[in-house]
């Protein structure tokens, strides 16, 4: 629960409907849900401890979202994250555009953001080829120009899901000797004088 | 019995609700509490916990403005042929219309899809679609047209579109720039009850986006496609609707508490209460469509259809079965121009209950995570929360409790604390499609008492399926439903006894003194 102590933020990040709950479902509770989409409103927060060698490092997982509708929050959610999951369904092309977007908001906003570009849905290309819409070689040449790490996974079959976030952690811990202040648990309220209500605006 | 009957009879009929001498103060003495607000079962010891408005005409108030200057259109020329497009002719009641599946894939020529009991379509004011309740919103551009054009069409002329009539159906319009929304209904609900449905469907719409984003957005680009930003929220409107034709929270513009002794529920609120932040506005505990309380920032009230959407939201969605979910929402009643935000999570992976906390601050995830964490240690140290997970175990009371023949079902709303109660639907409603129509049959008897111009303080109607009566005062709203072998005098006798016993079990069934912080 939120009990925990988080060291590290990872953002899951993707076009609506890519997999990202699913991701998160099977790394943390080791299962895939069946059964008609539910998408996420808002975003979903599940803290997990994972081991990285002799140590034990906590994930703050943040699972957003991909509706446009929530678009103009999303900063909250990455701001301050050491680590972003950009997610793309395989099988579908524009979901790819999303990422390019994503990616490109994340280099101009968080430079310190480790990015791992994420190809989901693969048990349904080792069912039918012609499913794939994205090249692999493409997101891979995509993901060394933009020095991001690249995996393809499965959330249904569970492939790739674990590597994907140990991955996540030992970066983590290989740089934390950096020292970069782990993300803020309390926010000081005295400092926001803003008004009481946040309106969003779609374009802005 | 006769004695009964009468002496509360005589009272409605020469039409005083004044409290008769019989009424003291004294709430748990008076014979027949509740004819003055405030006093009624259920009601409230020291503050109301919504707002305090007269709900119901509150919902359709800004409609009745626009009567004055109404135009009914009744089988004019143009509007008929049209209509029969969109509506079909034949009165034939589909199988799959208590489905709760969204039938999007259905096609909108079908029979099928013409002989749903209750259409709804959502579009701009420049005739774009933005939602319908069947089919796909593509397939139906076309129609949608055709009902903007009459909408303009009358508009040009400085009036407002209220309703068509047409064969067996009706069709209501609800224009609020820049949305219109419109109502294709088969069912025999007054325009009233139709308009009521769609300001449901307007706010609901408003919560996730704000009127402010929503205006913002068509005045930049009058020929938006709004299904941009709705996306992946459609079944929230979809489950709305199912409630509206169930809930019978939504007909009664209140909410229905879990019953539960009054000390547990004191112990959760007061638990609740030390949990506080400086931007937390309301905390809301639910245990699935019951609320166990509800805790305000002094000199706040959530207004119950702004607690409707948010059982909606947090019901339709098992998203925030896992984890702890932030999410924006806009509370229209509250203000339509800016987003609250709710952490949502539940107490335990598979419990019933579910806490929301709601937060002005977008950064306050963590505060309110802190918050959730100390509410449950406090609650978990004490007997309050064993108990509190019993009482789950039985969230509703069965209609014998209260002892009154022939009585099979009813609905109480105390009118000060905007909460309400009633037994679990006996056996011969326990089908979707009998408890819809019973839930037609209260519609009915609703529509009666707050008539616009005609409104009735009781009726009394005989079925062949059952007797009802309803009866509205000052302080409530009751609504009973006998087995046809009841009698008038039968069911105004059950009135006096029923009050009595709701008066005897209010402190479980209501929440008499809501707390704030
Ligand atoms: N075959 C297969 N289906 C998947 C996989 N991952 C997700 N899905 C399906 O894709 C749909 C969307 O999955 P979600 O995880 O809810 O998508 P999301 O990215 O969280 O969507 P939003 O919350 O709307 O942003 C669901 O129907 C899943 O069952 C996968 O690895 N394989
Ligand atoms: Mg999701």
């Amino acid at each position: 629960m939120s009990a925990m102590r988080v060291d590290a933020k990872v953002v899951m990040l993707g076009k609506e409907s890519v997999g990202k709950t699913s991701l998160v479902e099977r790394y943390v509770h080791h299962r895939f849900l069946v059964g008609p989409y539910q998408n996420t409103i808002g975003a979903a927060f599940v803290a997990k401890p994972i081991q990285v060698g002799e140590k034990v490092i906590t994930l703050g997982i943040w699972d957003t979202a991909g509706s446009e509708r929530y678009e103009a929050m999303s900063r909250i959610y990455y701001r301050g994250a050491r680590a972003a999951i950009v997610c793309y369904d395989l099988t579908d092309g524009s979901s790819f555009q999303r990422a390019r977007f994503w990616v490109k908001e994340l280099q101009n906003c968080e430079e310190h953001c480790k990015i791992y570009l994420c190809g989901s849905k693969s048990d349904l290309i080792s069912q039918d080829r012609s499913l794939r819409q994205i090249d692999y070689h493409d997101a891979q040449d995509f993901a060394d120009e933009i020095g991001a790490q690249h995996f393809e996974t499965s959330s249904k079959t569970g492939t790739n899901v674990d590597e994907l976030f140990q991955k996540v952690a030992e970066d983590y811990n290989s740089n934390a000797f950096q020292e970069m202040k782990p993300e803020e648990t309390s926010v000081d309220l005295s400092q926001k004088k803003d008004s009481y209500f946040y309106s969003c605006c779609h374009n802005n | 019995m006769e004695g009964d009957s009468q002496r509360a009879s005589a009272s409605w009929e020469n039409g005083t609700l004044a409290p008769g001498e019989h009424l003291r103060s004294d709430r748990a003495d008076s014979p027949l509490p509740g004819l003055v607000e405030g006093t009624e079962p259920g009601a409230g010891q020291k503050s109301a916990m919504f707002v305090h408005a007269q709900s119901f005409e509150d919902l359709t108030a800004e409609a009745e403005e626009e009567v004055r200057r109404e135009a009914e259109i009744n089988k004019s020329g143009d509007g008929e042929e049209e209509l029969k497009v969109l509506v079909g002719e034949k009165e034939q009641h589909s199988s799959d219309m208590t489905s709760e599946s969204r039938t999007k894939e259905e096609d909108v020529t079908s029979e099928a899809w013409r002989s749903h009991r209750k259409h709804v379509f959502v579009l701009s004011d420049a005739g774009k679609p933005i939602y319908t309740r069947y089919g796909t919103e593509e397939a139906l551009s076309s129609t949608m047209g055709v009902m903007m054009a009459l909408v303009s069409v009358v508009e040009a002329e400085k009036n407002i579109i209220r309703s068509i009539q047409a064969d067996g159906c009706k069709v209501v319009f609800l224009t609020k720039s820049p949305l219109v929304l419109v109502g294709v209904s088969r069912t025999c609900q007054s325009d009233k009850e139709l308009l009521r449905e769609l300001h449901y469907i307007y706010y609901q719409i408003v919560s996730l986006l704000t009127l402010t984003q929503l205006n913002n957005i068509f005045k930049n680009k009058q020929n938006y496609d709004l299904r941009r930003l709705l996306a992946g929220s459609e079944y929230l409107t979809d489950n709305l609707l199912t409630r509206l034709e169930r809930d019978p929270g939504l007909l009664l513009s209140a909410v229905t508490c879990l019953p539960l002794a009054s000390s547990t529920r004191d112990t959760v609120s007061s638990s609740l209460q030390a949990a506080k932040s400086k931007n937390l506005v309301f905390s809301i505990l639910l245990a699935g469509d019951r609320l166990v309380t509800l805790l305000r920032k002094k000199d706040q009230f959530l207004h119950h259809i702004d607690l409707h959407l948010v059982f909606n939201l947090v019901g339709s969605s098992s998203s925030f079965r896992e984890g702890e979910g932030w999410t924006p929402i806009c509370l229209p009643k509250f203000n339509t121009a800016g987003f609250f935000h709710a952490h949502i999570s539940y107490l335990e992976p598979a419990s019933e209950l579910c806490l929301i906390l709601v937060s002005t601050d977008r950064e306050d995830f963590f505060n309110m995570s802190d918050c959730k964490k100390r509410f449950m240690e406090r609650l978990s140290k004490r007997s309050a929360y064993p108990a509190l997970k019993e009482a789950l175990k039985s969230p509703t009371y069965s209609v014998e409790q209260v002892g009154i023949p022939e009585l099979r079902h009813f609905l109480y709303k105390s009118k000060s604390s905007g909460l309400y109660t009633s037994p679990e639907f006996p056996d011969v409603y326990k089908s979707d499609c009998e408890q819809e129509r019973l839930m037609g049959l209260y519609q009915d008897l609703h529509s009666s008492l707050h008539h616009p111009t005609r409104p009735l303080r009781y009726v009394y109607r005989c079925g062949d399926t059952e007797n009802l009566l309803a009866w509205v005062t000052s302080g409530f709203e009751l609504y009973l439903c006998f087995s046809p072998l009841g009698t008038k005098a039968l069911a105004v006798a059950a009135v006096t006894k029923l009050l009595k016993w709701i008066r005897k079990e209010e402190d479980r069934l209501f929440i008499l003194s809501p707390l704030t912080y």
